[in-house]
């Protein structure tokens, strides 16, 4: 929050922000499930629903979740686990594609 | 002992100039320890999916589960929006919101009730094969968390009805959204790896 702001004009802007973030999620998630009816590639069509996820998962940890503004420790605290579970997974994969 | 009891005054003071709340900082560990829990059932997930390809993932309702997703979104503005009311004073909005989180909560566990009995219809069970216990396991698991979210909004719910929180105390309230935005999160990983791919 700025100084010149007053707490309410500060708490209008942030209302809009989350209605813009939440009419994003809405706006991917309808194009996921159009693309479900859609004959696309499945190698494409694959790759654009895990970069929709992504996309989904971080903003609302951004701005619904407020790391964005908030403290770092909670962001690190938060990703440290999201990177070993991705690279477990990632391995594991790895291991069943060679079997 | 005096430069002792220095050095402990010094490490709490290191530790409040990180202005973090204690029990924020109690629910991201938490919710880290839960990445972890729902990374193990994800992962299985997946392995099964990459090793055993089952004609039964067909029978996913993609759609009723998309609306499903829509509803769990739109649950997680309820709650943003009630931060900021009371953020702003406003602890009548706040009630108005966490009531319709609790309400979208429910909706959605209805939707979750009503795909798993059209499964089990179609001969796809907890035991039926590898597809249905990973399916059951982690799907049920993630609505366990649903439904400890549910009653998490009512209690919130009554504290705000008895006069509870305001614009200066909400941390209560942050702290259930904290839960709340990260079963959201959760789901939208699952419908992805589950429904989607």
């Amino acid at each position: 929050m700025t100084s010149s702001s007053s707490p309410s004009t500060y708490g209008a802007s942030r209302a809009r922000q989350h209605l813009l973030v939440f009419a994003a999620l809405a706006v991917i998630t309808a194009i996921e499930i159009a693309m479900t009816q859609a004959s696309i590639a499945a190698s494409l069509a694959n790759a654009l629903f895990l970069a929709f996820s992504l996309a989904k998962a971080t903003l609302v940890a951004a701005f619904f979740m407020h790391l964005r503004d908030d403290s770092r420790i909670y962001t690190a605290i938060f990703l440290l686990p999201v990177v070993l579970v991705l690279a477990f997974s990632t391995l594991m994969l790895m291991s069943a594609g060679g079997h | 002992m005096t430069s002792h009891s220095r050095t402990h005054e010094d490490e709490f003071r290191a530790g409040r100039e990180l202005s973090l709340d204690h029990r924020k900082l109690g629910m991201w560990l938490f919710l880290a320890s839960e990445v972890m829990f729902f990374g193990g059932l994800i992962g299985t997930f997946l392995h099964y999916k990459a090793t055993i390809p089952s004609p039964e993932s067909a029978e996913l309702d993609t759609i009723l589960v998309g609306i499903n997703t829509f509803v769990l979104i739109t649950s997680s503005l309820m709650v943003v929006l009630g931060l900021d009311a009371i953020q702003r004073g406003n602890r009548r909005g706040l009630a108005t919101f966490l009531g319709l989180t609790a309400l979208l909560g429910a909706v959605f566990l209805g939707g979750q009730v009503y795909e798993f009995v059209s499964l089990y219809r179609h001969g796809i069970t907890l035991t039926s094969s590898v597809f249905g216990s990973s399916f059951f396991t982690l799907t049920g698991f993630h609505g366990l968390h649903v439904l400890i979210g549910v009653v998490w909004a009512a209690l919130t719910l009554g504290k705000v009805l008895r006069g509870a929180y305001s614009a200066q105390d909400h941390v209560g309230v942050e702290v259930f959204g904290l839960y709340w935005h990260f079963v959201d999160i959760v789901w939208i990983v699952l419908f992805t790896i589950i429904y989607l791919i």
